[in-house]
């Protein structure tokens, strides 16, 4: 008797306090279940997303004095052997007009097809329209692989 | 002792002599010159602002007001300074300015003391122009030296302070060919600065600031500045729009412009106020060069009006492409390799619109079905990430409704568990 009459006013206070801590997990479960489900039906309106870093070939992929076109993201990138045997990796769109640009071996330089456009191996832009240079990546190899990163994300 | 003072005295004159020969070509910087002390004070046309002179290249490189003028500004002494002994010249003559200033700057050996490479054939190259031309014949109301360079305040032409600096340089030429009082005896038109400052090439100049874009003297020529004249207009324009000329040399425009008469590029693109050539500039619309000679029926109205529906039709296939993968993007399907290989539609598109030169369909033609080929696969593989994307919204509305009905199943069990049983008191 004297137990009951001790517990008898704290009882509907507890029950209420693990109602409501109960209640909140759930809405808040919910949220987090929701809340991915809407995001993926309504996307929002972002840029590509672009990865920092991307395979771009293997030692051996390329002989000295060639280069070769890989994807980085969603657009073209040239990676270069120069005939020094040193790596080089630039974007491969023409600041000029946006077309690829190729590594011509003849004249050593990388090439625009569209308007003649010329830059240096390292990107420079050097005759013809382009305005500026081309935006240049950083290259390092692990192992037998070699990687090209956006400059600044070392 | 008195002679070995002198003897003492005379080796240094010799070696100051040696050391100042050695110095040469300029002066030294720190020679007196006692000319600014009263010119410096003096309004124009007599007063010079001795700032701006100290900080022109004549100044840094050593050469004295004495350099042009004559004279002997070491002395203090007016009548000496201004001597005729000294050689004192004073006030130039118009048309002895080209002489005297070639007379260092045409002298190969001397510059090659400032700078090993600087060009001397400025003079020469005046001398053939219509300025120089006509300054021979006595018109001395023509640019000499000074006009472009100023007298005093002369830097070098990479100096942004320059009046010859790339992107200064219309407006010093506008100084007098835009100003129609002062070129009004020689019948040419004076719109050229406002018509330029519309251009493409100003535009890339002066708004983008890239140095290289064509400024007057890159189709004039400097020293030797005249119009291209109609043969070699082309030619101009090619020191950097060199496959528009190729292209344009393989065409049946190059001989129909010459037997006519017209100049090549400056007939469609005029000359000064050439302005950013779209695909309406080609084709039979209203914006349309062709049209200005071609009339429909004849052979080059229908070929200008299906080269300029091929650019369309390409261009509208590639923004097709380009809005569903973005769609597809945006919603998180991976279509990063067709967005690469829809690039080189757009590269086959820029080849098209150069292709264009050769004004034959032909030419034009390749490109377009090599991009349209292209678009195609892009476009199917947009379709195909679309589909992709509704068929992972169709599983995830299935999998939702089946946790939904999970939840509401579990509510229910949990309220038959808390509900009291038959017979049972709360």
């Amino acid at each position: 008797m004297s137990e009951q009459s001790l517990n008898a006013p704290g009882q509907p206070k507890r029950r209420l306090f693990v109602e409501i801590f109960l209640g909140a997990g759930v809405a808040a479960s919910l949220a987090s279940f929701l809340y991915p489900v809407l995001r993926y039906i309504f996307p929002p309106e972002t840029a590509e997303a672009t990865s920092d870093t991307v395979l771009a070939g293997r030692v051996g992929d390329l002989k000295p004095n060639t280069g070769k076109i890989f994807r980085f993201g969603s657009r073209p990138a040239l990676l270069i052997l120069t005939p020094d045997g040193q790596y080089s990796a630039i974007s491969a769109v023409c600041t000029h007009l946006n077309c690829t640009v190729q590594y011509r071996s003849d004249l050593r330089s990388v090439w625009c097809a569209c308007h003649n456009g010329m830059y240096t191996p390292d990107g420079r832009n050097i005759s013809g329209p382009p305005p500026r240079p081309l935006d240049k990546y950083d290259v390092f190899l692990k192992g037998e692989e070699i990687y090209v990163r956006r400059q600044g994300n070392a | 002792m008195v002679c070995r003072g002198a003897k003492n005295a005379l080796i240094m004159v010799a070696l100051s002599c040696c050391l100042f020969l050695l110095a040469a070509p300029g002066l030294p910087a720190q020679a007196k010159n006692s000319c600014i002390n009263c010119h410096g004070l003096f309004d124009p046309p007599l007063g010079i602002n001795a700032e701006e002179f100290a900080g022109s290249i004549h100044a840094q490189k050593g050469l004295l007001c004495t350099s042009c003028h004559g004279g002997d500004s070491s002395s203090d002494d007016m009548t000496q300074a201004m001597g005729k002994a000294a050689g004192f010249r004073g006030h130039i003559e118009r048309a002895q300015i080209p002489a005297l200033c070639g007379k260092c700057h045409s002298d190969a050996a001397y510059m090659r003391g400032f700078n090993p490479s600087v060009r001397t054939d400025q003079l020469s190259q005046y001398q053939t122009s219509v300025h120089g031309k006509m300054l021979a014949k006595g018109n001395s109301h023509v640019a000499v030296c000074i006009d472009c360079h100023t007298t005093h305040n002369i830097h070098p032409p990479n100096d942004p302070r320059s009046s010859v600096y790339p992107a200064n340089v219309a407006r010093t030429c506008a100084r007098c060919h835009a100003n129609a009082e002062y070129m009004k005896d020689y019948k040419i038109p004076t719109n050229q600065f406002a018509l330029y400052s519309t251009s493409v090439h100003h535009e890339a100049l002066a708004v983008r600031g890239d140095l290289s874009a064509p400024t007057c003297s890159t189709c004039h020529g400097s020293h030797g500045a005249a119009p291209p004249g109609v043969a070699s207009v082309e030619r101009v324009c090619s020191t950097c729009h060199v496959f528009q000329q190729q292209l344009f040399d393989s065409g049946p425009h190059k001989a129909a412009f010459g037997a006519m008469g017209f100049p090549g590029c400056i007939t469609c693109h005029s000359n000064h106020a050439i302005q950013h050539p779209s695909d309406g500039s080609i084709g039979t619309g209203n914006t349309a060069f062709c049209v200005r000679c071609h009339v429909e029926g004849d052979a080059g109205y229908t070929a200008a009006a299906g080269m300029h529906a091929g650019l369309v039709k390409l261009d509208g296939e590639i923004q097709r492409s380009e809005e569903i993968l973005k769609r597809a993007q945006v919603s998180g399907v991976e279509v990063g390799q067709t967005a690469m290989a829809l690039t080189e539609a757009q590269d086959d598109l820029t080849k098209a619109r150069v292709a264009i030169h050769s004004a034959r369909p032909d030419a034009v033609d390749q490109n377009i079905q090599a991009g349209l080929k292209v678009t195609d696969k892009t476009w199917q593989a947009g379709l195909a990430a679309m589909k992709e994307l509704k068929y992972r919204r169709q599983g995830l509305v299935a999998s939702i409704v089946a946790i939904v009905l999970v939840l509401i199943a579990l509510a229910f069990l949990i309220r038959k568990i808390e509900a009291p049983k038959p017979g049972e008191t709360k």
